[in-house]
């Protein structure tokens, strides 16, 4: 009997702290542990997510906080992964036993947030992954990892969205298809992608050719192309290559229907110095542009370019719509607690607000965590008066104000 | 398969292959005469880009026309590089058979080189501004033949004829041949030795800036513009034989014409790993390449 009576009374007591340590935790400060490459080689994107992190931190603290949890700051905790997953793995439990964080958030490389995600599974601590496309990062059947950016694979998904989407709006025809990849692992998995795509929507490849990134000459690869008279080239290529294969198109007058790049060498700032007019018309799968058409995305571009000197890129639009998501979970969960914030981060559907500068329509997370809307946009290269620039045309919805795509690539 | 298009190959195969030629007989002439693996000449090919792309955007002559001012500069340029740098390690290592040192000066060369481009210029990728050959080409029916590359192939040909008769006909010529052979007999016979290899630097880098004007026309300029140009001529060197003239030519020749050909039947990373292989069966067959002289040095 005694010993009922002390631990109920253990209990009560646990229950007491218990509720007066979340009760503290609640009124203060909701704490966020963000690992990000803050040195090493991906330094500079990592550098970009923590100023955009802060940003949008800044605006929310600036707003009154959290008001459901009596105006709670949130309070950023940074680790520096140097890229490197073990590195990764041991912030993660830092983070979570030593600075007590409620929520984490990273880790930009995928190899970093592969692991790290692992162990907020095992502590049951919410992990928001703004940019880390590898597929499997949402497919392990987690409860708590929860993904902004689009999948990798669905990058070519979105490819032949977009070729369905245009060829329908303008009229025009497309049955063949080139693919034309450098032969690394990003080449010839996208490629490997474009292949099941291509095999359920009935086009016809009439050319598979990867090409070593390191090639001095790529009139052989023209010549293929020339030859195999495709409606649509499908390109994945590095900087050094996108520019010498757009050149040699040129030179030898290839213009199929649609040139259609992956990002990469073609998003390349260098690639319009190096291929000037040449890449006219060319389009581009990215992940965000500054130039998309919702509401407040030319507003949080200029703060952010006043603040820290360069424009919004992809990866910093994530982080920045990642801290509204939050912000937006803890105001519905009225509590910083994991649990409550797991659930509340599942039932996410958020349209308005700051979030709503990305390029598709709405916020909202699938059964695997992953936001089921992401897409990335496509953009067009052409000059409509200031020199050759990039302008986001699909999804039309996020297509920049009074500017009609030039569709298919007209003849010289 | 069509025949057009193997004619089409077979010309683009010719004339990139030998404008390849054009870049490695710099390396090749250095390699004879100093014995020295030049790391740092795919860096001196991008020097030469840079010069040339400098001297068309300020002067505005015609490329062709740029030579005037790219091709002296680039000798001076290598004369002082091998009189500054390399040379005091030749001297070092005097008593050394094999002076290895040199090498992983002429490596530390190529970095310092590059990084202080992409210090100075950035990472851009430039095209040569006025270009009147861009883009140019010459259409016979279904077979393109580019302009500028063909102006290349000539331009490597010429310059391939007059280095061979420079190093036939002339004194300067013969001292160098003399100095390649037996730099120890030759210093007996009155030849300064340093200044040959001076010279013979000096030619090695004018003739990377002109291969650098040659590519401009058609080729854009950056930082690392070198590297694979680099690998290709060691490919290139080794095929036709460490120091032979008409080797770098007729082996560019022939990795240009394997590249061309190849992707015909192949996809286009199967060439490269042939051209590797290739690369490979020469050093184990014929050590000393098509053209190379047999002996040892």
């Amino acid at each position: 009997m005694k010993t009922f009576k002390s631990l109920v009374g253990t209990g009560l007591l646990c229950a007491l702290v218990l509720g007066f340590s979340s009760l503290a935790l609640a009124v203060d400060t909701v704490k966020v542990g963000n690992i990000l490459p803050l040195s090493g080689p991906s330094a500079a994107v990592g550098q970009q997510g923590k100023q955009a992190r802060e940003m949008a931190v800044e605006e929310i603290n600036a707003a009154g906080g959290i008001k459901s949890l009596g105006g709670a700051k949130l309070e950023m905790f940074y680790a520096d992964s140097k890229s490197d997953p073990n590195v990764g793995v041991t912030a993660a439990e830092r983070l979570i036993n030593t600075e007590k964080v409620n929520v984490l958030s990273g880790c930009w490389n995928s190899g970093v947030t592969y692991p790290s995600t692992a162990v907020a599974e095992r502590y049951g601590v919410p992990f928001i992954v703004p940019v880390s496309v590898r597929d499997t990062i949402t497919e392990r059947g987690f409860k708590n990892v929860f993904r902004i950016a689009a999948k990798d694979s669905w990058w070519a998904r979105d490819q032949f969205a977009f070729l369905k989407d245009m060829s329908k709006e303008f009229g025009t025809e497309l049955k063949t298809i080139a693919m034309v990849y450098e032969n690394g692992d990003w080449g010839t998995g996208l490629a490997a992608q474009w292949k099941k795509l291509i095999e359920k929507s009935g086009y016809k490849v009439v050319l598979d050719e990867p090409y070593p990134s390191s090639a001095t000459d790529l009139t052989p690869v023209v010549n293929k192309i020339r030859r195999a008279r495709p409606d649509v080239l499908l390109l994945v290529s590095n900087a050094a290559d996108a520019v010498l294969l757009t050149n040699t198109m040129a030179d030898y007058r290839v213009r199929p229907k649609v040139i259609l790049g992956t990002g990469g060498g073609h998003a390349d700032p260098t690639f319009l110095s190096g291929t000037e007019d040449n890449a006219q018309y060319i389009f581009d799968i990215v992940e965000w542009e500054t130039d998309v058409n919702k509401p407040g995305v030319k507003e949080v571009n200029a703060k952010y370019k006043a603040k820290y000197g360069n424009n919004l890129t992809g990866e910093a639009v994530d982080a920045y719509v990642s801290m509204y998501v939050l912000a937006d979970a803890l105001e519905r969960a009225g509590s910083a607690s994991p649990d409550k914030l797991r659930t509340a981060l599942a039932a996410t559907n958020l349209k308005t607000g700051p979030a709503a500068i990305v390029s598709y329509d709405s916020i909202e997370f699938d059964k695997t965590g992953q936001n089921m809307h992401a897409s990335p946009v496509v953009v067009q290269i052409n000059d409509i008066g200031k020199g050759l620039e990039r302008i986001t045309i699909w999804p039309k919805s996020a297509r920049r104000a009074g500017y009609t795509p030039v569709f298919p690539i007209p003849k010289k | 398969m069509d025949f057009s298009y193997l004619i089409q190959d077979i010309i683009s195969g010719i004339l990139m292959g030998s404008i390849y030629g054009l870049i490695a007989l710099g390396l090749t002439l250095v390699f004879g005469v100093l014995k020295v693996i030049n790391f740092a000449h795919g860096s001196f090919l991008m020097v030469g880009m840079y010069a040339a792309y400098w001297a068309v955007s300020i002067t505005g002559l015609h490329p062709y026309v740029a030579l005037v001012i790219v091709v002296p500069v680039m000798f001076f340029f290598g004369y002082y590089l091998q009189n500054f740098l390399i040379k005091p390690i030749f001297v070092a290592e005097k008593d050394v058979r094999e002076p290895t040192t040199v090498i992983i000066v002429t490596t530390g060369i190529w970095y310092i080189l590059d990084n202080i481009t992409l210090l100075f210029f950035g990472p851009d990728y430039r095209a040569l501004t006025p270009n009147p050959l861009k883009g140019k080409m010459m259409e016979f029916g279904d077979i393109f033949i580019s302009i500028p590359k063909f102006y290349g192939f000539l331009i490597a040909i010429g310059t391939a004829l007059l280095l061979y008769l420079f190093l036939q006909k002339t004194r300067t010529g013969r001292a160098i041949r003399a100095t390649s052979l037996d730099r120890d007999a030759a210093s007996l016979m009155g030849i300064n030795q340093w200044k040959i290899f001076n010279v013979a630097f000096g030619i090695g880098t004018a003739v990377a800036g002109i291969s650098g004007v040659v590519l401009t026309t058609f080729y854009n300029v950056y930082p690392t513009v070198g590297v694979p140009f680099d690998v290709k001529s060691f490919v290139i060197v080794v095929l036709g034989g460490l120091g032979s003239i008409p080797g770098a030519i007729i082996g560019g020749v022939i990795i240009g014409l394997i590249e061309s050909i190849g992707p015909t039947f192949m996809t286009s990373t199967w060439t490269e790993a042939i051209v590797y292989v290739l690369f490979l069966l020469v050093l184990f067959v014929k050590p000393s390449g098509l053209f190379g002289q047999k002996y040892d040095w």
